[in-house]
């Protein structure tokens, strides 16, 4: 009897976890899309609660060891898991590098200006969690036929950004942010700078005007400056001053200015001065 | 009638360990919400400092983005992220939203306030990120029936993108303990 009454005490005492609610536990590291195991103690079954960044979930299970498929995983964060009033939290961590995503700024650029052309590269797993780890970001900005110029940077918190000088060719310039497999391309177009200086000759029309034309025109890099681009010829004599603007078209500008006898000729586009000449009185 | 003696010494033994196991698994009540702190830090914040109104902007629609999130989470109406939130964000919270909604399920979250400090800002002004402090109570919830509670410093990291007239969540990941 005493056996007996031994035997029902320990039985009791072994079964008070499951009568009062077990301990849910839950041990190691997870990744996003991965299954997670957990362990609530007894047998028989019950309701399991998962709460987390990406989902909720409630599904009778069979205490013991529990397994929940990967798909409720995706999203890399704190999960709680609750079983029999029992509640267990762990993190799920982001799976590797799948994509990044990728800003370069801006889309056209002046050939050859410093620290102009920004890229900020954010680096996401295959389910669009940021990659937390310290990733080093390849960057590379270059036009056809030209090195480029070509930076390495460690991501910090997901996130690698740049700033770089544009290339001294005009033309259509890849940018690249690459790691491991990944890689991204945008296009920055690199356009010529301002005119590095203008020359300008002038002649007598037929009519008796007085025809300017510059060289050819092109920025300190020697690329030629895009047609379109406006000069300002300007004369100045005893009656005042008078301008004209003319587009660049292949290269030269060219306009014909009113008759003078004596007067000062000049030249400019933006903020660059070409050179000056002394009509009628000898140059 | 007399007891047997194992029956008698197990009886309250087992008792007394069923309080103990209800009581460590009886979830917390929520307090009621103390004044919520926040604080921003942009003092870190590169490769751009930000601008006096940009952190304003960002504090006020930070604030807007969690109490959305709150209610979201409590009434199980997705739609209310669609302001503060956008992109994988929107789209996680809303997918967590749905299926809480689907199992009866909802979030109570008292919100005690965060701590905010703005790692980078982009040259160009078109992304921020920042890591936060939040200070949270949260309850677990079967319908009416509260099955479990926390009390977390939950550290998030997030990015901001601007839109017309505020700043949106892009991207809101809570970060494991260091």
């Amino acid at each position: 009897m005493k056996l007996l009454q031994r035997g029902f005490f320990f039985a009791m005492l072994a079964l008070t976890p499951v009568i009062c609610g077990a301990q849910l536990s839950v041990s190691g590291t997870f990744r996003a899309g991965v299954a997670v195991t957990l362990q609530a103690p007894g047998s028989g079954t019950s309701t399991l609660y998962l709460f987390g960044p990406g989902g909720a979930i409630k599904q009778t299970v069979q205490r013991g060891t529990i397994t929940i498929p990967g798909d409720n995983f995706k999203i890399a964060g704190r999960y709680t898991a609750i079983v029999d009033g029992s509640n267990a939290w762990f993190f799920v961590n982001e799976a590797p590098l799948a994509n990044i995503s990728f800003i370069a700024r801006p889309s056209r650029v002046p050939a050859a200006a410093r620290g102009a052309v920004l890229g900020s590269a954010f680096l996401f797993d295959r389910f669009q969690n940021l990659v937390l780890a310290s990733t080093p970001v390849d960057f590379r900005l270059a036009t056809e036929s030209t090195k480029g110029e070509d930076r390495t940077v460690t991501s910090r918190n997901g996130v690698a950004w740049v700033q770089l000088n544009s290339g001294s060719r005009s033309g259509p310039a890849q940018f690249v942010a690459s790691s491991g497999d990944v890689s991204v391309r945008r296009v920055v177009q690199q356009v010529a700078a301002d005119p590095c200086s203008i020359r300008m000759k002038a002649a007598r029309a037929p009519d008796g005007n007085i025809l300017v034309e510059t060289a050819p025109i092109a920025d300190c890099s020697g690329n030629a400056v895009p047609d379109g681009t406006i000069v300002t010829f300007a004369c100045v004599d005893k009656r005042g001053r008078s301008t004209v603007d003319a587009r660049v078209k292949r290269g030269f500008a060219r306009a014909e200015l009113p008759p003078s006898s004596a007067a000062t000729l000049s030249v400019a586009a933006g903020v660059v001065l070409g050179n000056e000449i002394h009509w009628g009185g000898g140059q | 009638m007399r007891t047997p003696t194992g029956l008698r010494f197990a009886a309250p033994t087992v008792l007394a360990l069923c309080l103990m196991f209800l009581l460590a698994s009886l979830p917390d009540t929520i307090h009621a919400a103390s004044p919520k702190s926040r604080s921003l830090d942009t003092s870190a914040a590169a490769p751009r400092p930000v601008e006096e109104t940009t952190a304003a902007s960002i504090e006020r629609d930070y604030d807007h983005a969690w109490k959305s999130l709150v209610s979201a989470l409590e009434s199980n109406q997705p739609e209310l992220l669609d302001e503060n939130f956008t992109g994988t964000a929107r789209q996680h919270w809303q997918r967590a939203i749905e299926l809480q909604k689907q199992n009866g399920l909802n979030r109570r979250i008292v919100d005690h306030g965060h701590s905010l400090r703005v790692n980078f800002y982009s040259l160009d002004g078109s992304a921020l990120q920042a890591e936060d402090i939040a200070d949270l109570e949260i309850e677990y919830r079967d319908g009416s029936r509260v099955l479990s509670s926390e009390h977390i410093r939950a550290h998030y990291l997030l990015l901001l993108t601007p839109a017309e007239n505020s700043w949106k969540v892009r991207v809101l990941e809570e970060l494991p303990p260091s």
